[in-house]
């Protein structure tokens, strides 16, 4: 159990890289950047929620990790509400409301190839551990390995919503984006205070429940809900 | 001192309450009001006795208000007043004509409500954590009133308008944990690590690279919420889709609120990095938004749409201010904030009025507006001058100060550069302008039925130009004040 205790060497409570917790986390982290990889290359958009439910269970076994170690009860029920919420309550609404009711199948508002976002993630993911690794962190913290990790997840989410043109599909971007910030705001755990961290929770359901009002009312207006037929507003 | 800060965020609410329970336009609308009043009058309370005093802090660092807040406090309740009447008048007109149903009446103050009081209380918090939950939740309340006609373009500004700010404020709490990560070498103590007071004492001993990082992402993240270029796409659509007391929000309080965010990653950012650094940042955003927003301009069109971009050319204006720094620079940054929000109110509201009578928001369609509604046309014509620098408005004041700002600093290219900009934009706006209120008058019935609506429509015009007026003849000794403690801050 030794190896599992929280270490205060850097300031901020936190694990050390080297502790089995710290390595399950790591892993964890892997487990999401390339789940937001296969979402990005994928062209379905059963995938695209299967992929983001997956991600957010996972995101969640983090949480646990975190929750474990720290014996912190806070950090218990945010897991719990990640897996309820972003693991099964959005993807189950996602495919429900949107992709069975607005028979959504293949995606073709895509505005590159899928080797070539794929190319582009690739890039953005070294360019992740560019800017995010040298001596930013200090050594020997899990943090050092998770926050270029949380940092690829951000950019491959904001590539997803460049790429696809559809609104549904910028949703999920949005949805994975906000999946990486979460994995970073994990390994500050107890110092993040837990008022803040239910208010992003609330900010994520809220935002999905008026991006879902908006997306139906768009579809049955224009036949369409891909923004690459939003052209009525420009310059 | 607490009863008052509750007062301040929380007054707007009672226009939310009444329209929940089922109130008509003209009874929410006017229970809105009064409850922005009472925001206005707490945050004058709250100025005023914050004067001489250390800041308030309280609720284990959730709450914190020093000067700072309370002026932009004072800036955004101000606004919500203006556009609280104005939504009265405008409402109740919508709901007569039969263009809103009154289930959207009731969205609409329920939204506005919300969407006030969150922004509120964004200022009066010193946790940059809870800053962007709260900046995250006006950002959504105010999506409902973008797309509250639900035609296909309003619901294509709402849906533009909540995937691009969100993502963006969402990279604003990227920045926020990349300033947490810079503070892992100090001993924090649990319940202080976000707050903005703690981090701005300790900003010297911050990681430099990682706050660089942070500055950098809270200014693309909430910059996005600015409108600052390249981030302002969905700013021009949102403001032309909305209704416009909304659009008065959107641009006065909205906009404001981001910037403050920016202001207080910019207080941390000078104090651990030093000048030059958020300097550049600033110049470069700043300049890029005076540019797009004085290209798009020119453009005749949606009258709604012009003054949006004029948004974008102000909040440039006021990065660019920032980044001179200096008293000067500050001093003018604050001054304009202020300035900007309330000439826009009064323009989006008259704007509002034009849209109500002559049923179009296309410059060309709306000729003769002084010889038909003289007051409208009237304070259209002044409110557009006010915006574009001339004298003797609040404006002229400011921008004045910010090129002086810009003089005193190292390279006068700048400060004429901005010169340049803001003669063009002067020329572009003022051509359709006065091409909308000269000319033919063309008929135009009121829409308003009774007369507490049309006062509604003209109060907060007359109110709106005798502060600009005010502002540009002379500034009160405690908003004097006020302002220089605020620079404190960042200088």
């Amino acid at each position: 159990m030794q190896s599992l205790s929280a270490t205060s060497t850097a300031g901020v409570q936190s694990l050390s890289a080297s502790s089995a917790a710290g390595v399950l986390l790591d892993l964890a982290g892997v487990l999401i950047l390339l789940l937001a990889f296969a979402c990005l290359g994928s062209k379905l958009f059963n995938r695209y929620v299967a992929y983001y439910g997956a991600q957010s269970v996972v995101l969640s076994f983090a949480a646990g990790v975190a929750a474990f170690t720290f014996h912190s009860i806070e950090l218990w029920i945010l897991a719990v509400a990640t897996l309820a919420i972003k693991g099964i309550g959005i993807p189950v609404a996602a495919r429900r409301l949107l992709v069975q009711r607005l028979e959504l199948k293949r995606d073709t508002a895509l505005s590159t190839g899928l080797s070539t976002s794929l190319i582009a993630g690739g890039a953005l993911t070294a360019f992740a551990y560019l800017v995010t690794k040298p001596q930013l962190l200090p050594h020997g913290v899990v943090a050092a390995a998770v926050v270029p990790l949380s940092t690829a997840v951000i950019l491959l989410g904001g590539l997803g919503m460049v790429v696809r043109r559809h609104t549904v599909a910028q949703l999920i971007g949005w949805l994975i984006v906000e999946n990486g910030v979460f994995l970073g705001a994990i390994t500050l755990v107890a110092t993040f205070p837990f008022i803040v961290e239910a208010g992003i929770f609330l900010d994520l359901v809220a935002g999905v429940l008026i991006m879902l009002v908006v997306v139906s009312g768009l579809t049955r207006r224009l036949a369409s809900a891909s923004a690459a037929e939003l052209r009525e507003l420009h310059g | 001192m607490i009863i008052l800060v509750i007062l301040t965020a929380a007054g707007p609410l009672a226009g939310t309450a009444a329209a929940a329970g089922g109130a008509r336009a003209r009874q929410a609308g006017w229970a809105g009001a009064a409850g922005a009043g009472v925001a206005l009058a707490a945050a004058v309370c709250l100025l005023v006795a914050q004067l001489h005093r250390a800041p308030l802090r309280g609720w284990g660092g959730f709450l914190y208000l020093d000067s700072l807040s309370c002026f932009f406090l004072l800036t955004v309740a101000s606004v919500t007043l203006l556009a609280a009447v104005g939504s009265v008048a405008y409402l109740s007109a919508e709901e007569d004509s039969g263009r809103l149903s009154r289930f959207q009446v009731r969205l609409y103050f329920i939204f506005f409500g919300l969407f006030a009081s969150l922004m509120l209380a964004s200022l009066e918090t010193g946790n940059l954590g809870l800053l962007f939950v709260l900046i995250e939740a006006s950002t959504l309340a105010s999506a409902g009133l973008v797309g509250l006609e639900a035609r296909s373009n309003s619901l294509e500004a709402a849906w533009k308008y909540v995937i691009i700010t969100s993502f963006g404020v969402t990279i604003a709490l990227a920045g926020t944990l990349f300033l947490f990560y810079s503070a892992s070498g100090l001993h924090l103590a649990p319940d202080l690590a976000l707050t903005w007071p703690y981090l701005f004492s300790h900003a010297h001993a911050l990681a430099p690279q990682s706050l660089r990082l942070a500055f950098l992402l809270a200014v693309v993240g909430y910059g996005t919420k600015v409108g600052l270029a390249p981030m302002h796409t969905w700013l021009p659509d949102a403001h032309a889709e909305a209704p416009s007391p909304a659009s008065a929000m959107l641009s006065a309080a909205l906009l404001n609120t981001g910037m403050y965010a920016i202001i207080r990653f910019l207080a941390i950012a000078r104090a651990g990095l030093g000048g030059s650094f958020p300097r550049g940042v600033l110049l470069a955003f700043g300049f890029a938004s005076i540019v797009i927003g004085v290209l798009f301009m020119v453009r005749r069109g949606n009258f709604k749409r012009m003054f949006a971009y004029s948004s974008v050319e102000h909040m440039g204006i006021i990065a660019v201010a920032l980044g001179f720094g200096g008293v000067l620079g500050l001093y003018g940054a604050l001054l304009q904030i202020l300035n900007h929000a309330i000439a826009k109110s009064v323009l989006f509201l008259s704007s509002g009025d034009v849209a109500l009578r002559y049923k179009t928001r296309e410059a060309a369609g709306v000729r003769g507006l002084l010889a038909a509604v003289p007051f409208t046309g009237g304070a259209l014509l002044l409110a557009s001058f006010a915006v574009l620098g001339s004298p003797p408005f609040g404006l002229f004041l400011s921008e004045l100060t910010i090129v002086r700002a810009g003089f005193a600093d190292a390279n006068p290219v700048f400060p004429l550069l901005l010169l340049a900009l803001l003669g063009i934009a002067f020329v572009a706006m003022a051509r359709t302008t006065t091409g909308m209120v000269t000319g033919e008058a063309s008929p135009s019935p009121s829409p308003y039925r009774g007369r507490g609506a049309a006062v509604a429509a003209v109060a907060p015009l007359a109110v709106g130009l005798a502060a600009l007026l005010v502002l540009g003849l002379w500034i009160p000794a405690g908003l004097d004040t006020v302002i220089r403690h605020s620079m404190a801050v960042l200088s």
